[in-house]
């Protein structure tokens, strides 16, 4: 198994405490640390999320696998410091004004952060208004807007109709999702996408930004 | 019990049934109580009609600290969420009421329980004895000496859940794989396994319940949170302590768990649970053919919408106590509003039916 294959079984398997120790032989043997995000990294979380869209593995274990992402982001970071900005753009995302859940929201951050974008997460209970403030940094590509119940489903139509009259809207995506939101939904309030699950969300976003 | 075939006339309500703080409701002239055919199926026998909804009430009592912070409160005396819903739960963990979601939420960023490794130095357990449940239960006399419904009493916030309001949801999620965590989330369920039996004990006592109703949350709308794997390993062993306590007292057990979780019903299973109720998501079709002899299961004919015509509703209704019928099924959630009461109606008529015959 080659070291970049090491990595990424590693991440797969949410070893945390394995993945900055394998990351730091790898620049040791003078791989690319661009290589080492995307093919061991990055790579490894798309069939994370593939495994998770079927059902194959669950919820904690795509969040050990991001945790254990992170930590060897944590051991790469000087080293991709000298490549530049290796993010692929920034995606602002939150829960609606009136609904404290987050577990989605978590995971849509953890999945797109884990594709390569940078991630501001606005957190629960989240205004209209902080939302467009949000997308207002020139650097925002996707703005992520969740919601959890059929009762927070008007903040989202409000959020959505506030983001879609920004003055830089067409800098931006907006994509919808939550427990009862539907295509017809994100349809009829203007969202650009719709997607059931956090790996999906993760999909659409790079596919907006890199094509 | 004798098969007395069922005669048109009763649908017409002589009745009323128990008063849960939101007004009686109108009950049928059941050939015997809702109660009694209850029991009957819960027994495994054959019940005279399929269980519908109204045949059962479970009570959620202020004794109880959780159903007030929950906003939950189902007893004699009325409650207002709006009002009243909201603050520290049994555990002193704070829950916001929210009026818009209609539920109470601990709210993000602050955990009672910051590492689950030492839970111990945060968290101090409840004494249910030194709670008041004589003058509760007196409050709630009426509803307890009741013999026309099934009888229970539900308690918000199971293992998970409790879990989930201790230290946020993600590291709830985490704590039940992760190595380094899963020793202490087994210490913690371990107490737990000891202590809600205490409550149900206090339940069956001073309420005289004939089932309790755990609320406990184990899947999202696409999928369970955990594999069967994790719910058998952390979940399971003492989920089937309380169960276990509960059936030695005599009272059924039903786990109330939102979620697509088809997937973990033979963990519930193994657990001993009785029944579980889940959410219209759940394929019941196919849970009934593969599991009906082992659990009870609610079901609905969850495709009636609002703008079904009263026929069209007549119609599923039969179609599903024609699939139904052969199997251990109390009828659960159904979707409609506007036809609630019918389905009600048609859901005892065509069971009755179906069980009995009916009357020339």
């Amino acid at each position: 198994m080659s070291k970049l294959e090491e990595i990424a079984s590693a991440v797969e398997r949410g070893k945390a405490k394995l993945v900055p120790g394998l990351v730091e032989e790898a620049l040791g043997e003078g791989i690319d640390p661009l290589e080492i995000l995307n093919k061991g990294m990055i790579d490894a979380m798309s069939v994370v999320g593939e495994k998770f869209k079927n059902n194959e593995i669950f919820v904690p274990e795509m969040l050990v696998a991001a945790r254990a992402m992170k930590k060897g982001v944590e051991v790469l970071k000087p080293s991709l410091a000298s490549v530049g900005d290796v993010s692929i753009g920034k995606a602002v995302i939150g829960t609606v004004q009136g609904d404290l859940h987050d577990i989605g929201k978590n995971l849509v951050c953890l999945m797109i952060e884990s594709a390569g974008f940078e991630v501001e997460d606005l957190g629960v209970d989240v205004p209209a208004e902080r939302f467009v403030e949000a997308a207002a940094d020139p650097a925002v590509k996707i703005v992520g807007v969740s919601a959890l119940l059929t009762t927070t489903m008007p903040a989202m139509k409000n959020t959505v109709a506030a983001l879609n009259a920004a003055p830089n809207r067409a800098d931006f995506k907006v994509m919808v999702g939550g427990a009862p939101i539907t295509q017809e939904f994100a349809d009829e309030i203007g969202a650009d996408a719709y997607t059931t699950d956090a790996a999906s969300a993760a999909s659409v976003a790079k596919a907006f930004v890199v094509g | 019990m004798e098969r007395i075939p069922f005669r048109k006339e009763e649908l017409i309500s002589k009745r009323e049934g128990p008063n849960m703080g939101r007004g009686a409701f109108p009950l049928f002239d059941t050939p015997i109580s809702p109660r009694e055919n209850y029991l009957m199926f819960l027994r495994g026998e054959e019940p005279l009609w399929m269980p519908i909804a109204r045949d059962s009430i479970s009570v959620t009592p202020a004794i109880v600290r959780d159903n007030i912070a929950r906003g939950f409160v189902f007893e004699a005396t009325p409650f207002d969420p709006n009002k009243d819903g909201g603050g520290p739960d049994m555990f002193n963990v704070d829950w916001e009421w929210v009026p818009q979601v209609g539920g109470s939420m601990v709210r993000p960023g602050a955990p009672k329980v910051e590492d689950i490794t030492e839970w111990e130095d945060v968290i101090e357990f409840p004494d249910p004895d030194s709670w008041d449940w004589a003058a509760s239960a007196e409050k709630n006399r009426a509803l307890i000496e009741q013999k026309d419904v099934l009888f229970g009493a539900t308690i918000l916030n199971g293992l998970f859940e409790r879990l989930i309001s201790f230290c946020e949801m993600s590291p709830a999620l985490v704590s039940m794989i992760d190595e380094d965590e899963q020793e202490a989330v087994h210490r913690l369920f371990d107490r737990l396994a000891d202590f809600y039996p205490k409550i149900i004990r206090k339940y069956k006592e001073y309420f005289n319940i004939d089932i309790l109703t755990f609320h406990d949350d184990w899947g999202s709308q696409r999928a369970p949170f955990f594999s069967l794997d994790t719910v058998r390993e952390m979940l399971v062993p003492y989920l089937k302590r309380i169960v276990d306590a509960t059936h030695e007292l005599g009272v059924y057990f039903e786990l109330h768990s939102c979620g697509k979780n088809e997937l973990l019903v033979p963990a519930m299973i193994e657990a001993g649970v009785d029944m579980w109720n889940g959410q219209p998501m759940n394929d019941k079709r196919m849970l009934a053919e593969k599991y009906g002899d082992k659990i009870i299961l609610g079901a609905a004919p969850v495709e009636i919408t609002d703008d079904y015509t009263d026929e069209q509703v007549r119609q599923s209704c039969r179609e599903f106590v024609e699939f139904f019928n052969k199997y251990r099924v109390y009828g659960g959630y159904a979707s409609s509003p506007k036809h609630n009461a019918k389905i009600r109606e048609y859901m005892y008529e065509f069971s009755r039916i179906a069980k009995c015959g009916e009357a020339k």
